[in-house]
């Protein structure tokens, strides 16, 4: 081809038009992947998770006068005031799914980072992928140890897992033994997935170490359609403190059934899931009456820092739900990584994953009652110190550690 | 044997090496690797959904439980492979060994249960084999087992991104099944099935023999179901109990045969090109609202397929009409 004057300016004028496109490009939108179940059977969950981003997107997008990072002012201040663009996508609870629907955000929709997932089997699949990109992959809500040991570089999770979880409920009994209470014996009771596997066999090492007698540990399948043998079971061992780790429908059918068969705990201390959810204190909740369940956030904490309250009234308003354990970590997980990403003025996967890894923050800055941020070589945050919380006249109310709590522990639970 | 016949079985094969040649030539101009990865799911629905159709279509025992195979197929490649270090390859055709060798053990009671009473055999026996893999400590138990990522490699089937190698084999694997099917359907055992599956008594009395053809329709079966499962692991790189063996696969197995056309050549092929592209699509595309608008989208499509084309989508085209009708 022959280059003539006006090829050239042709050549100019597309090359001017183009510039501030390309421009534009570096700055507008920084675009997170947000992956979670929201079809099947826990769809509630990725429904509830997509508000709580978007309370979050909304908070860094606009300025808001709260002590949490990225609240003050619009966007993100190192990226030019980029606004965050949440993209979300549905894995089923499936982890092909998730595989590759992580594929397609980084691919498609270009996201620079993910966050997710619910079930601790898909977070497997997405941080797997999320590592082949070089994308960082933060878990906001998965508690399975065995994520975090997997050697990948690019995975990151703020909040606790289940050994964690679990070392806290035996501290607790520690501290109510010197006080003179008789605990001896525990029945443990899990669903047969990575979350009720992972959950027992934390409880039963802690147990073995620190001298309480396991009398029964009863694995049973998740979505059963009867526990009554289970139940049995239970009844027959009449441990000193029932440790169920169930979800949600599992919950209510053990609830229920111990009722109809005539079982009356002694103690419950829950591994969270199940036994965080509204649903299930809206159906058996009168037979609750002083549950104890772990938990990684508490709304008393309102009481100390407004702005928890605030942020709560935000959500309400979107999802017409108080937070939750679930939808806190999600909330929490979305700030602290915009903050990385304002931390580190690129979009690029690496330098990203260089700011998480830096990551400093102070708990007081948070939602949670974390002592801080600050995650380990392996991507964990061993400063997030979970909260055991007690079911009591129709509320939760934080009870330990003692930084948060604001009553004393009701032991043993009420017997009607 | 007459002509027109012999001639229709070699325009088959002339019509699927065309397509096979087609599919193999897509991802020089489809570069995006989610796309990829939805054809490579089509095609391994495709080589499973002819797997199945082999005992179900064929023969007429209908199994809801071939999760099973798939799941030891998947197994048996990724507990040899992070255990002992055995490379896929053989992992596979070990696989393949093992759930043919159950296939016919679990027949050997199965058969002789008529009609229903099978279909319920396979699903308990393979709901029970879910389970007890939940609880195999060494199988990694409710865990699961994450393959670590080398480098990429031929030798140990892994591709970091690139989604060509695993595109690749799956359709060869489809091929396989394909001219499996083919080469059955005119073969002494493919008439013994589908007199077997018309009238067993009747078969019977012509000298067929009823059992053993059974036998040997699940074997051949389960083995290329294991070896889609085998695939399936590396392609993923992580299986746990519910995701390999959970009685939704069986069903995900059964359904392109059925909506392409029972007991036909090009069902399958045809059902999964249809099928798996609208499930992945809608979820990625619709699902993201939280409606669950995709699945309405997904069943609706199902619905208004079965009521229009009740014997199959396979009855569409001239070429198989006849293999319906025959």
């Amino acid at each position: 081809m022959k280059i003539s004057r006006r090829n050239v300016l042709l050549g100019a004028t597309a090359a001017a038009a183009l510039g501030p496109i390309a421009s534009r490009a570096d700055t507008p939108e920084v675009a997170i992947g947000v992956i979670y179940p929201l079809s099947g059977s826990s769809a509630q969950i990725g429904v509830d998770a997509q508000k709580a981003f978007e309370t979050a997107a909304e908070i860094i997008n606009k300025d808001y006068d709260f002590k949490l990072p990225l609240a003050k002012g619009e966007g993100l201040p190192g990226l030019g005031g980029a606004k965050i663009k949440l993209v979300f996508a549905d894995h089923q609870a499936d982890p092909q799914k998730g595989r590759a629907e992580t594929e397609r955000l980084i691919t498609q929709e270009k996201v620079c980072a993910v966050v997710g997932t619910y079930q601790s089997a898909v977070a497997v699949t997405v941080s797997q992928t999320c590592e082949r990109y070089q994308i960082p992959f933060l878990s906001a809500d998965n508690s399975s140890p065995s994520l975090h040991r997997r050697g990948l570089k690019y995975y990151f999770r703020a909040s606790p897992h289940d050994e964690m979880f679990s070392k806290a409920m035996f501290d607790f009994f520690d501290a109510l033994r010197k006080k003179g209470q008789k605990i001896e014996t525990l029945s443990l009771f899990h669903e047969d997935t990575i979350f009720g596997t992972d959950s027992a066999n934390a409880q039963s090492k802690l147990a073995t170490e620190r001298g309480y007698k396991i009398v029964s540990d009863i694995k049973y399948r998740a979505n059963s359609p009867s526990l009554t043998a289970e139940v049995q079971q239970l009844k027959a061992a009449d441990a000193d403190v029932l440790m169920p780790s169930s979800y949600t429908t599992d919950a209510i059918l053990l609830v229920k059934t111990m009722a109809e068969l005539g079982y009356r705990p002694k103690n419950i201390m829950a591994q969270d899931a199940g036994f965080s959810e509204k649903a299930l204190y809206d159906a058996v909740g009168d037979k609750l009456e002083g549950v104890i369940s772990r938990g990684s956030f508490s709304l008393d904490l309102a009481e100390k820092r407004p702005m928890v309250g605030m942020i709560n009234e935000m959500y309400k308003a979107k999802s017409g739900k108080d937070f939750n354990d679930y939808t806190s970590r999600q909330f929490m997980g979305l700030i602290l990584m915009a903050e990385a990403i304002n931390r580190a003025k690129s979009t690029d996967g690496d330098k990203i994953r260089e700011a998480l890894a830096a990551t400093d923050i102070p708990g007081d800055v948070t939602i949670m009652p974390w002592m801080r941020v600050k995650y380990d070589e392996m991507g964990q945050n061993n400063d997030a110190d979970p909260v055991l919380l007690q079911y009591l006249g129709g509320k939760f109310v934080t009870i330990a550690p003692q930084r948060v709590a604001v009553s004393e522990a009701v032991w043993p639970m009420p017997s009607k | 044997m007459d002509k027109d016949f012999t001639s229709r079985r070699r325009r088959e094969l002339i019509i699927a090496a065309f397509f096979a040649a087609l599919a193999a030539t897509v991802p020089l101009f489809v570069k995006d690797v989610y796309i990829q990865n939805i054809m490579v799911l089509t095609l391994m629905y495709a080589a499973l959904s002819q797997a199945w159709n082999i005992l179900s279509g064929y023969c007429g025992q209908i199994s809801l439980g071939h999760a099973l195979y798939f799941g030891l197929g998947a197994y048996t490649t990724a507990l040899l492979f992070t255990k002992f270090g055995v490379l896929p390859w053989f992992g596979m055709l070990a696989g393949g060994v093992i759930s043919a060798v159950i296939a016919m053990a679990l027949g050997y009671p199965c058969f002789r249960l008529g009609g229903h009473y099978f279909s319920i055999a396979t699903i308990v026996i393979a709901e029970i084999a879910l389970v007890l893999f939940q609880n195999w400590d060494w199988a990694g138990a409710a865990l699961g087992i994450d393959i670590p990522i080398h480098r990429d490699s031929w030798l140990t089937f892994q591709f970091t991104r690139s989604k060509l190698p695993y595109f690749y084999f799956a359709l060869v694997l489809a091929c396989i099944a394909w001219l499996v099917t083919w080469w059955l359907e005119d073969s002494k055992w493919g008439y013994w099935w589908r007199a077997v599956k018309d009238n067993p008594s009747a078969a019977e009395s012509l000298g067929v023999d009823v059992f053993n053809s059974k036998m040997g329709a699940a074997a051949v079966s389960a083995f290329l179901t294991a070896i889609g499962g085998s695939f399936y692991a590396q392609f993923v790189s992580y299986i746990d109990p519910e995701s390999v063996m959970g009685f939704q696969f069986s069903l995900l197995m059964a359904l392109p045969a059925v909506l392409g056309g029972i007991g036909t050549l090009w069902g399958p092929v045809l059902g999964a090109v249809i099928l798996i592209p609208l499930t992945e699509l809608t979820r990625s595309y619709i699902g993201g609202s939280g409606r669950g608008v995709d699945l309405i989208v997904y069943g609706l499509m199902i619905v208004l397929i079965s009521l229009a084309r009740p014997q199959g989508l396979v009855g569409l085209f001239s070429v198989s009409k006849k293999a319906v009708s025959r």
